[in-house]
């Protein structure tokens, strides 16, 4: 009996352990006491209403910058993953591990090289990038780019060529065939990589946190650069804000693509 | 893949043309940057955020011999073990329980295995100091119980740091051995224990070695992972952990010595790319891996 109850024991931990700083986050921006101890002394909002007008400017930030990125991502990537996918020219496998080759190198690295290349670019050209919304979007391409080109591939492996065949033996032109036959198909892998290259800009903290500053600066970066030197309850209400967020956002994904179809992205 | 008979010579125009847009985007926004990073590792610092004309080795020559980087080096490594290690040691009963289960929740709990990453890695972080604090959650329930007498030290160290680490990447090694791990029929298991094979024996000599390959795959991107994070060992480590990531931050934000910064992030994207490299030959999986 005690030997059944193991598995199910250690899982239960398991789940316990993954939900617990979420749900702390929930709890402690409730907590009328110091926002770090436990247990909770009273129910409060008062820390809601005392979030810093900063964070909201904040949120703005990240999400212009999560919208451009994603877009622009989107528009590049998507034909870019075709040509890798369909196209035949020297060296398509080196260009191809090339394109991805940013999700393998450390956002930190990438983050510092942007910044030291944004003083250079300054200096050549005396355009401003660092501490710019055009700067961190140009920072968020380095990883947006390879998730949607990731993400089209994926789609385009589980593609049947017999249906493009289809419809040019119907008399369609290769053009027609793009728009009514092969974007249709793919879209639902151009989706999940646009989605998920979204979630992946709001996440951002080390390539936002070295080209951003002053009043391009993203909601993480905030937070992250917020509890470096203090830590109150308004912080645990923005975390709070955020998990709240985020979870109307998983269920409106379930809804638009399915979750299995997002996280398929991920692998 | 392959169009034979209508694919002619303009064919490989019209690719290049959909590709030059990303190739030149990725090139301005990655290729260069990171390649000028690895060309200043190879100057020395002559004041603060001031570099030689000369070329030089002497960065990484310093870097392979002098204890202090070493020690960053051996703490890194450190940390990626630890975490690898208490990765597996919850993901692999836990990916065997899922990976056995017959039940219609099994989507929905594979599905909340995956559901704390969609909360940003910061706030899941923050969510650590109220549970792991000097007046924290266990802290509190150790002093309670009466098990300790003086808070214990949690956070700000390399215990937080390796605790914020397996959570964040639990997760993945969770789908990887869940996968595995379903991929062995369970009618193996069943032939064993008939055959007399006990519990451990059959994990033993039945599913460990069968279930070696994404023991491997998952340990190798955890541990690639551990080493390239930033944000955790920032959070959790109050700027007291040591490890790769956090020395280069601290070259580039407030040290400024560049090139030490440049040559310890050579080093890292070196070791990560080997690291890559070696999973991308490992993987298990079958014709469907991309």
């Amino acid at each position: 009996m005690i030997r059944r109850a193991i598995l199910p024991g250690v899982t239960a931990l398991a789940f316990l352990f993954l939900f617990a700083p979420v749900l702390i986050v929930v709890l402690a921006s409730f907590n009328a006491g110091a926002a770090l101890s436990f247990p909770p002394h009273a129910f409060t909002t008062r820390w809601y209403t005392m979030i810093k007008p900063s964070f909201f400017d904040a949120l703005t930030v990240s999400l212009i910058v999560a919208s451009i990125a994603t877009v622009v991502a989107t528009l590049v990537g998507t034909p870019g993953a075709l040509a890798l996918a369909r196209g035949r020219f020297p060296g398509r496998e080196a260009v191809n591990a090339a394109c991805l080759s940013p999700l393998m190198v450390p956002a930190l690295v990438t983050g510092i090289a942007l910044f030291q290349f944004s003083v250079i670019f300054w200096d050549i050209s005396g355009l401003t990038l660092g501490g710019t919304i055009a700067g961190l979007v140009l920072g968020h391409l380095t990883f947006t780019i390879p998730f949607v080109v990731r993400a089209v591939l994926a789609a385009h492996a589980r593609f049947d060529a017999a249906l493009e065949e289809a419809a040019q033996n119907l008399g369609a032109t290769p053009l027609q065939t793009f728009r009514w036959v092969t974007l249709p198909i793919l879209q639902p892998g151009v989706v999940s990589g646009a989605i998920f290259a979204f979630v992946m800009s709001l996440d951002d903290v080390p390539i936002a946190l070295f080209m951003g500053g002053g009043s391009a600066t993203t909601l993480p970066v905030k937070i992250f650069t917020t509890v470096e030197f203090d830590f109150g309850g308004d912080i645990m209400a923005v975390a709070g804000l955020v998990v709240g967020a985020s979870i109307v956002l998983m269920l409106v994904f379930d809804r638009l693509i399915g979750l299995e179809q997002f996280f398929g992205a991920r692998q | 893949m392959t169009q034979e008979g209508n694919a002619g010579g303009g064919r490989i125009d019209v690719w290049t043309f959909a590709l030059a847009p990303m190739a030149v985007v990725l090139a301005v926004v990655f290729v260069i940057p990171v390649g000028g990073l690895g060309l200043l590792s190879f100057h020395e610092m002559v004041g603060p955020a001031q570099i030689s004309a000369a070329v030089t080795l002497a960065n990484y020559r310093a870097f392979l011999t002098d204890p202090f980087f070493l020690r960053i080096l051996l703490d890194t490594f450190g940390l990626g073990f630890a975490v690898v290690g208490c990765c597996l040691a919850i993901a692999y009963p836990v990916a065997y329980f899922l990976a056995r289960l017959r039940s219609r929740f099994r989507g929905l709990l594979l599905f909340l295995v995956i559901s704390p990453l969609l909360v940003s890695a910061v706030v899941r972080n923050i969510g650590w100091f109220p549970i792991l604090g000097d007046q924290g959650l266990v802290n509190w329930l150790l002093l309670s119980l009466g098990l300790i007498r003086a808070p214990f030290k949690l956070m700000s160290n390399f215990t937080g740091v390796v605790i914020g680490l397996v959570h964040a990447l639990l997760p993945f090694m969770l789908l990887t051995m869940t996968t595995v791990i379903q991929r062995i029929e369970p009618e193996l298991e069943e032939a064993a224990a008939n055959l007399g094979a006990g519990p451990l024996q059959r994990f033993w000599r039945v599913l460990l070695p069968l279930s070696l390959p994404g023991v491997l795959a998952g340990s190798l991107l955890v541990f690639t992972m551990a080493i390239s994070a930033y944000t955790t060992p920032a959070i959790l480590g109050g700027n007291r952990v040591l490890v790769m990531a956090t020395y280069i931050a601290q070259q580039f934000r407030t040290v400024l010595d560049y090139p030490a910064g440049a040559t310890a992030a050579s080093v890292l994207v070196l070791t990560v790319g080997m690291l890559s490299y070696l999973a991308l030959r490992l993987r298990p999986g079958g014709p469907e891996g991309q």
